[in-house]
């Protein structure tokens, strides 16, 4: 993905039409596999900055891994990426200033385009139960940060008391506050 | 008038007064699939293994339940990882952290609003959900009869409920998102309804609890219900006001508000800003999404077993009257 923030920095006045820059998939199928004529690659790397192109791109490279046998989308994926992106610590910090917001905008395109696209090739192809997958999508759109948020447990016990789903299932949702894989025991 | 136009009449009549009692119908079947199984939760005697899923993840405790003439026992222990658990009797909720050497008691000061809560918001139910039968399937080795709320709007989630069809004790139970896709799931992967059970089997496990472990206790008198002078401007469609006051978190008292569209809660909480910064913005653990802002010198943080986008409308419009 790194690739992308390398792509040649079009001037944006004088930025190509829709029609110009518009790539098929046939030609990001040859740009991934290097077969494309050099007179093209400009264009078809222009063309890489619509939302669809990207989703082509990653798409072919996905495909492209697992007929290698090289699949990075092994057995427990989703599962595996949500523990991971879980145990990722919270960033508290004010923000950063930022790098160019073309090069930000390309590479979140292209993150969320792989979300979307390794989520529908996992619902695909992997053993991997839906829900496993909705829960990754999840987990990319929403930090999973309370866990570590100190106030927000103690919330959560005041919050269970009043909730319905107490009524009709007793103790069991206070398993959210008590969760074994829950950080936040209480300070 | 014509005999024609009569018995259209008739028969859009006939048609809206079906309508209007099927509604009815469906929000008494809602209602009372809905007792019948606080009723269960309240009244049996059960002891099974739970498993609790979200994000990939699942998790197994030992749920113990049973009644007798003081009234509710409940134990839940985690059988993996650190062995936390939560002992209720009767209104009191302890969670006890050995992880941390901390036990938390919750008084249940307020009564739970189910079911005493349902028949004002009957309709409300019905307004918003459909209710309908699916499946029967068996669940840990029991009959079951599953229903589904779906909801009717963006609002809220949609949920799965699997109750043993002898005594209507909820053995399953699913959130499930906007396309249908479960993303927390409350199992049982083994149960014995109706046994007999020994009172100890229930006490807590940490009886006395060790003396260099730490009693973080919400008195009864710390929970006061009262006009905090708060209030949710532009409500989601459906939600209402349960309860309203103030209730001491770390030391200071925090305002508190809970709004329920009867199956499930949003709880509003507000305080001064902490020194220690807190993080804003929304999160998620399992069911429940999480929303902090900031607001003048305020944190508001909403939290319930609803979308993100739900409690995140509420945040913003949680002002000062």
């Amino acid at each position: 993905m790194g690739n992308f923030q390398a792509l040649p920095d079009g001037d944006s006045s004088a930025r190509p039409t829709a029609q110009l820059t518009e790539v098929t998939a046939e030609e990001v199928s040859l740009l991934v596999d290097g077969e494309l004529d050099a007179d093209r690659v400009d264009r078809v790397c222009r063309g890489l900055r619509e939302r669809a192109a990207v989703e082509t791109w990653v798409c072919y490279h996905v495909i492209g891994d697992s007929l290698r046998g090289q699949c990075a989308l092994r057995a427990g994926f989703s599962g595996r990426f949500s523990a991971q992106l879980d145990s990722e610590p919270t960033v508290l910090a004010p923000p950063r200033p930022r790098p160019a917001p073309a090069a930000v905008a390309l590479a979140i395109a292209a993150s969320v385009a792989a979300v979307g696209v390794v989520g529908w090739i996992a619902l695909a192809t992997m053993p991997v139960p839906p829900e496993a997958v909705a829960t990754a999508q999840q987990a990319g759109a929403v930090r999973p940060a309370d866990a570590r948020r100190p106030v927000v447990n103690e919330y959560l016990l005041a919050h269970q008391e009043y909730s319905p789903t107490t009524a009709i299932q007793g103790v069991r949702p206070y398993l959210r506050a008590v969760a074994a894989d829950d950080q936040d025991a209480p300070r | 008038m014509p005999r024609g136009r009569a018995s259209l009449c008739g028969r859009a009549g006939v048609a809206l007064i079906a309508l209007l009692f099927s509604r009815a119908g469906a929000a008494q079947d809602a209602a009372e699939w809905l007792q019948r199984a606080a009723t269960a939760a309240r009244q049996q005697n059960y002891s099974g293994t739970l498993v609790y899923q979200h994000a990939g993840r699942a998790e197994t405790s030992r749920l113990l339940h049973m009644v007798d003439e003081k009234g509710e026992h409940e134990k839940l222990v985690n059988l993996d990882g650190p062995a936390r658990e939560v002992i209720r009797n009767n209104e009191q909720v302890r969670c006890y952290y050995p992880d941390a050497k901390i036990i938390r008691v919750e008084p249940r000061t307020y009564r739970n609003a189910f079911p005493s809560l349902l028949p004002q918001q009957l309709d409300t139910l019905a307004v918003y959900y459909f209710f309908r039968k699916a499946e029967t399937a068996r669940i840990a080795g029991v009959e079951t009869q599953a229903v589904l709320f779906e909801p009717k709007d963006g609002m809220r989630y949609g949920h799965k409920l699997w109750a043993d069809l002898n005594s209507g004790l909820l053995l399953k139970a699913q959130l499930l998102n906007e396309r249908s896709v479960p993303i927390e799931q409350f199992a049982f992967t083994d149960i014995q309804i109706g046994i007999k059970l020994d009172r100890d089997t229930v006490r807590p496990t940490f009886t006395p609890p060790p003396a260099d472990w730490q009693m973080r206790e919400s008195l009864p008198g710390d929970v006061v219900q009262q006009d905090t002078g708060w209030t949710v401007k532009e409500l989601p469609p459906g939600f209402a006001k349960v309860v309203e006051g103030y209730r001491t978190l770390r030391g200071k008292p925090v305002a508190h508000l809970v709004y329920s569209d009867g199956l499930v809660a949003v709880s509003v909480f507000v305080e001064p800003t902490p020194q220690a910064p807190q993080p804003i913005g929304l999160s998620q653990t399992g069911g429940i999404n999480v929303y902090s802002r900031q607001l003048d010198d305020h944190l508001v943080t909403v939290l319930g077993e609803t979308p993100g986008s739900t409690v995140r409308q509420i945040a913003y419009s949680v002002a000062h009257r």
